[in-house]
């Protein structure tokens, strides 16, 4: 009984392995169309035209901060130096304990301003607002610690634009990231409600003066393969997604959204740790349920840079904490799981991300241990074993190395073919003690999130300048 | 245990899927290597096309005999270098470019690809055509507006509006009560650039389009392009029944200031849709006149937030009157008023900053 049981399980686990890597395949394949055709597609030669268009519409960076004395002032500088006809930059410092509020008084010249705001969204109390006469886009709004989605909210609450931005305080922008970002919204106003840029890993970068200045591998593998494991997740993966309109996360470090549209759906969910994804799942259900047209997209070029954790204690946090955020996400939004009234939403891909994201980590994990218990009981050869983990883990290397390939036919940021080869070893790396790490991780997630664990943990950062090689 | 067992035929994927990933690794240290071997011939022969190029350029007439020798490859670079200098240079150079780049066979070549069977070919095509600004390539651009593919057609008014004069310019105004918005925010974009030229047939357009779209893309470019000519239609239009369109008209007449308009915009503060009454408050900030304080001070007591900001920064730039007035408001026994008013002050630095 037992051992046909057993038999069957592995059959199981089998086709979940075989299934999903192909809907990672397919989500790769997709998302390489959907690139080049955004990128054959009427790609005007003379986007800085936007610069002086009336159509550009203003924009509302919101970046919240909390305890980044260390990068905070190079950050702001690098944001106010945007490429972009008119913005405002809001930073919410979210009652840090260290010194970033009085470094960025010192540096911008801030003084305490009188401005009063609308409070559409409730937040944690603000204890006050700056400006500064040298730099009239800056704004500082310091206010009791809520969590970042609570500053994003005040971040909103005080923004004068009718689109804002989101950025994480420590990403670097590039110069025209935001005027690529904004063209869904030049192009359909008021039916593109959403957009998200690509989140690229600075770790290894030649960063100065707020600008990523030459693309380089980090030496350490842990960065390297975290960049393979972007590329193939969140370029094409999301970029995959935005085909049927079906996005479900724009990244909270670089993504552009209307205002009214988020205020509608009820802004920020304070209570969550994937503010991001649950925001945009939201948007997505009350566009559909006041069955309303509108866009969420993800634009390949827009290129926001973002240093990732490089040890394993971090990656730990901000793993856990990623998939508390998609368990609460899908949770919260269960409503939606197989309705057609959500469309490919909740017909296809909140079903995708319940099954291969949320549900995957728990299968996997079963066959990590299965296989050597019916190695042990003699119901499996080891040659057997073997076969099936070679399946799995060629099957991974061959769309994580597809990812870099698709990199390479279509953006080539890294210039060196030394660079290549070491992203195709990154591949295969992955599936070699990080891949095991992350499942059980996620596993661990689980028990976080009934525990009712809604840390975010505290990023430790080396600093993208500091950190090349 | 027979599903168990049932996993030895797998050994032949497995050996299948290795090789794919092999395949692929070639693939791609091969294909960079073909671009890495590209990118040093365009390295090598730019400086001298270029030089060549501009040989040609700077001949009366241009003189294209040593660029046609070139081969294949030199010419398709040679296209590539037109193409960025036509996005750079305009005036008698940019003709040149656009008559060099037909003796060279170029503009034949993108014509003929403006009938591909491939939409994103046609695309390229039509935008490409439009860098060149080449006249010869009106007619076929005209004709791929009503391309069955959005991507072609929006290429094509974007290209239209570079290449056209006034009469083609005229077709594109049309356009903005297309069915599909992409190609009127197309056509909206280039008219907000050179839009001047046809002002009258915006305007005639903004008067009798009987679609809302194409009426409000053409009430914003009146405000865009600030066309005085417009006057009469939209203080008919800001006591239209429909919001949206007081308020585009408000909006566009504040970025006129025609003197005709103030007593509709004071009328505009009553309005029962606050962007109405937001847009109305900042058409009076241009007056700079005294007449216009009682109704921004009233405005500066609505109930909605953006109405008071709106007419405190009104008052704030409406010269010395507006400053007595938030002055006065400090004293108001509204907090919500007082905070506006010391706002506004602070911002035009008529107060101090609170410490």
């Amino acid at each position: 009984m037992l051992e046909t049981i057993l038999g069957w399980y592995t059959g199981f686990m089998l086709i979940f392995f075989f299934t999903i890597n192909s809907y990672y395949l397919l989500l790769t394949v997709a998302g390489f169309w959907r690139t080049l055709r955004v990128f054959k597609e009427v790609r005007r030669p003379d986007q800085r035209r936007l610069l002086r268009s009336p159509l550009t519409p203003p924009v509302s960076v919101l970046a919240p901060a909390f305890n980044e004395e260390a990068n905070v002032v190079e950050n702001v500088r690098s944001l106010l130096m945007l490429d972009y006809p008119l913005f405002e930059v809001i930073l919410v410092n979210d009652g840090s304990s260290d010194d970033t509020l009085r470094r960025l008084v010192d540096a911008f010249d801030l003084r305490r301003s009188a401005r009063s705001f609308e409070p559409a969204l409730a937040t944690k109390p603000v204890r006050a607002i700056y400006e500064s006469p040298s730099y009239p886009n800056l704004v500082v709004v310091d206010k009791l610690n809520g969590g970042k989605a609570d500053a994003l909210n005040a971040g909103l609450n005080l923004s004068l634009y009718p689109i804002f931005c989101a950025i994480d305080a420590d990403s670097i922008l590039e110069p025209d990231a935001l005027l690529r970002l904004v063209r869904p919204f030049v192009d359909s106003p008021g039916v593109t409600i959403a957009a998200g840029g690509v989140v690229r890993v600075a770790n290894g970068c030649d960063v100065r003066s707020g600008r990523v200045r030459k693309v380089h591998l980090p030496h350490r593998s842990l960065p390297l393969v975290q960049i393979v494991e972007y590329l193939r997740a969140f370029l094409f993966g999301r970029m995959g997604w935005s085909t049927g309109n079906s996005l479900l996360v724009i990244s909270g470090a670089f993504g552009l959204f209307e205002k009214r549209a988020a205020i509608l759906a009820g802004g920020y969910a304070t209570d969550s740790v994937g503010e991001d994804m649950e925001l945009v799942v939201r948007m997505h259900r009350y566009r559909r349920e006041a069955c309303q047209p509108y866009r969420i997209g993800f634009v390949p070029d827009p290129i926001c840079w973002t240093e990732v954790p490089e040890n394993l204690r971090v990656l730990r946090r901000q793993r856990t904490r990623w998939q508390r955020g998609l368990i609460d996400t899908l949770l919260r939004h269960r409503q939606m799981i197989g309705r057609p009234r959500y469309g490919a939403v909740g017909m296809i891909s909140l079903p995708g991300f319940l099954m291969f994201e949320m549900i995957s980590p728990l299968v996997e994990l079963s066959g990590y241990l299965l296989l050597p218990v019916l190695w042990t009981l003699g119901l499996i050869s080891a040659s057997i074993a073997a076969t099936f983990f070679c399946l799995a883990t060629l099957y991974m290397v061959l769309i994580s190395a597809l990812a870099v390939l698709l990199e390479d036919l279509v953006f080539r940021r890294y210039p060196r073919t030394l660079d290549l080869g070491r992203l195709l070893i990154g591949a295969v790396l992955e599936n070699f003690g990080f891949r095991q790490l992350t499942v059980w991780w996620r596993v661990r997630a689980f028990w976080e999130y009934w525990r009712g664990d809604l840390s975010w943990g505290v990023m430790e950062r080396r600093g993208v300048g500091a950190s090349a090689g | 245990m027979a599903p168990v067992f049932a996993l030895e035929p797998l050994r032949l994927p497995v050996f299948g899927l290795a090789g794919a990933v092999i395949s692929l690794a070639v693939f791609l240290l091969l294909q960079r290597s073909i671009v890495e071997l590209r990118r040093r011939h365009s390295g090598r022969r730019e400086p001298v096309l270029t030089r060549l190029l501009y040989e040609a350029l700077q001949s009366t007439p241009v003189q294209p005999e040593p660029l046609l020798r070139l081969g294949r490859r030199d010419r398709k670079l040679v296209r590539s270098i037109l193409l960025r200098l036509a996005l750079d240079l305009r005036g008698d150079t940019g003709e040149s470019i656009s008559e060099l780049y037909r003796l060279l066979g170029f503009l034949q070549r993108d014509l003929a690809r403006l009938t591909s069977g491939l939409a994103s070919i046609r695309a390229r095509a039509a935008a490409d055509l439009g860098l060149v600004r080449s006249p010869q390539a009106i007619p076929a651009l005209l004709k791929a507006l009503n391309d069955r593919d959005v991507r072609v057609r929006q290429a094509s008014v974007w290209a239209v509006g570079q290449v056209g004069d006034p009469s083609v310019l005229r077709g594109l105004v049309g356009l903005l009560e297309d069915r599909n918005l992409l190609v009127a925010h197309r056509a909206q974009e280039v008219l907000a650039d050179r839009g001047r030229e046809v002002a009258d047939a915006i305007v005639a357009f903004a008067g009798t389009s009987s679609s809302r779209s194409g009426r409000l893309a053409a009430i914003e470019l009146i405000g865009w392009l600030r066309l005085t000519t417009a006057a009469d239609l939209l203080l008919e239009f800001m006591d239209d029944i429909d919001p949206e369109v007081r308020v585009k008209s408000v909006k566009a007449a504040a970025a006129i200031g025609d003197p005709r308009f103030l007593q509709s915009f004071s009328g505009g503060l009553d309005d029962s849709s606050w962007a109405v009454r937001c847009q109305a408050a900042k058409g009076l900030s241009l007056y700079g006149s005294p007449d216009t304080v009682p109704g921004l001070n009233r405005a500066l007591r609505d109930r909605h937030w953006w109405v008071r900001f709106y007419a405190a920064t009104a008052l704030a730039e409406a010269g010395p009157f507006g400053a007595e007035a938030l002055q006065a408001a400090l004293q108001d026994p509204e907090p919500p008023v007082r905070d506006m008013a010391r706002y506004l002050l602070e911002r035009a630095q008529l107060i101090p900053a609170l410490p």
